[in-house]
């Protein structure tokens, strides 16, 4: 197979990388990368644990080919922290109202959640569950994971 | 989960990717949102040589007025289609329909109309791992000779599951195919083959660009509903679309499609036909077509989705019912509209 020159912007910085086609961004992400923080479950899309923010709108990196998505603007949950060190409001928020139970679905809700607060910072109970409805959670720990997320829009309120 | 191995193909625009269809034609496979052909590409379901990805081909993203029809572009994301003030005034049936398909993180960016339109059909025993499949002999759809959702089938019963296809079914759509030969455009009925093995009349070298859906009229409604067990990603168990129009007081066009029944949403033009002449409150008429549609579609559905299939053939007169009834009230409710802009 003949690899391909691919540049990635990943949280920022740019990535110069020689891969083969058939890898998907979640591959590129966690073994060149090492950006372990991005979850491989289902690997088929059903799950979301492998969201990732692609121009601030939410993928799933296991379904998308890494060549696919060169020049767009990746982020992942390492790069939400902000610029001080300090963990993004909704990770905190997340820790605060014990919304990780085993903790391998949190990254990929903390990015669809980060979007979509992005788009609606002014959301329902209701628009959370749906905004949150492509992830799934087997602790079923959905109701402090909604707390969290409305949290952490209501402090954001002016 | 790995990939198997392919070339990538990166054309600019479409004249060069119809260029690379007509090349490769049989050993290609179109890449547009990759939420489908990826997952069966992982469970070695396609195996494709070649790789054509839309990614380039942003001229195909866009939603218009052409005259009496609304034209879609085939790479238009689902977000765009909820977003589109042209689909949900005039198509509500296919904003419902799209917002319900997986969910948020595939809407966004990655899932295109014309992907969803040409989603493959499936079956609970062909659309397993490559491991899971192995244990048995391969079915029709497999290239093999037997079906496990049918015993003695001759052929593949698998169901087409798409909503965007129940959808533009019940609205009409026509389908715009290009090659390097030339445009064809289809009514969407002629798109589908009805067989689970090859369901698309698209040939190899074409590729589908456009979506055409005729402007309902003012006095129209149209309506989606689906059943699924979760809220989001799952796909249909049943789905129907109703698209009704209403001329004093009485039902004078009527156009229904069924989803996941057969390997093509299926048209009930002769079912639909019995509401045109009933009055728009006869809701003993809309329970007696209710019942023809669980008649017409229980002799397509087979034991190949995640429910029984009793269950689903009882829940196709329910969806049609509910979207013959909301349609109903939609074309009330347009006229209310009128009334009062006059």
């Amino acid at each position: 197979m003949k690899k391909i020159p691919l540049v990635l912007h990943v949280n920022g910085e740019e990535h110069d990388l020689y891969i083969s086609p058939n890898r998907t961004l979640l591959e590129v992400l966690r073994d060149d990368l090492e950006l372990t923080g991005t979850k491989e479950s289902c690997g088929e899309g059903v799950c979301g644990s492998c969201t990732v923010l692609c121009n601030g709108l939410p993928i799933r990196s296991c379904l998308t080919l890494a060549a696919e998505v060169q020049g767009a603007e990746i982020t992942t949950v390492e790069g939400l922290r902000m610029e001080d060190g300090r963990l993004d409001l909704l990770q905190q928020s997340f820790i605060d109202h014990g919304a990780v139970q085993c903790g391998f679905c949190t990254p990929g809700m903390l990015m669809s959640a980060k979007a979509f607060l992005n788009r609606n910072p002014n959301p329902s109970e209701d628009d959370v569950r749906k905004g949150i409805s492509g992830n799934i959670c087997r602790c079923t720990g959905y109701t402090k994971i909604v707390d969290a997320v409305l949290a952490v829009a209501k402090k954001s309120r002016p | 989960m790995r990939l198997p191995s392919f070339e990538y193909l990166e054309p600019r625009n479409v004249e060069e990717a119809l260029k690379m269809l007509a090349d490769h034609g049989d050993r290609a496979a179109v890449l547009a949102g990759g939420t489908d052909l990826i997952v069966r590409m992982k469970q070695r379901l396609a195996k494709p040589a070649i790789l054509v990805s839309l990614k380039h081909l942003q001229d195909l993203h866009y939603i218009r007025q052409e005259n009496a029809l609304i034209v879609i572009g085939a790479m238009t994301t689902l977000v765009s289609l909820q977003g589109s003030e042209l689909i949900k005034t005039h198509f509500p049936a296919l904003a419902t329909a799209v917002r319900l398909i997986g969910a948020p993180p595939i809407q966004h960016v990655r899932g295109t109309i014309g992907g969803n339109l040409c989603l493959e059909t499936r079956c609970l025993y062909y659309n397993q791992s490559a491991f899971w499949r192995s244990g048995r002999a391969p079915c029709h759809k497999d290239h093999g000779e037997i079906c496990y959702a049918e015993e003695n089938s001759d052929r593949c019963r698998s169901a087409n599951q798409s909503d965007g296809a129940c959808a533009l079914m019940g609205l009409g759509a026509r389908i715009v195919m290009n090659s390097t030969k030339g445009e064809r455009t289809l009514p969407i009925e002629d798109f589908f083959t009805g067989k689970g093995e090859t369901p698309f009349a698209a040939g190899p070298d074409e590729l589908v660009t456009e979506i055409q859906v005729p402007i309902p009229g003012e006095s129209e409604g149209n309506s989606f509903h689906k059943l699924t067990y979760r809220s989001a990603i799952d796909y249909g168990l049943v789905s129907a679309t109703a698209r009704v129009d209403v001329k004093e007081g009485r039902i004078s066009e009527a156009r229904l499609a069924i989803g996941g029944a057969g390997a093509s949403p299926l048209l009930l033009k002769e079912t639909a036909g019995r509401l045109v002449g009933k009055e728009v409150h006869d809701k003993h008429a809309v329970e007696e077509t209710a019942k023809q549609v669980r008649n017409q579609a229980s002799a397509f559905m087979v034991n190949n989705l995640g429910s029984t299939v009793e269950y689903r053939k009882k829940m196709s007169a329910v969806m049609a019912k509910r979207a013959i009834e909301e349609a109903l009230d939609r074309c009330h409710e347009n006229s209310v509209v009128k009334r009062q802009e006059r």
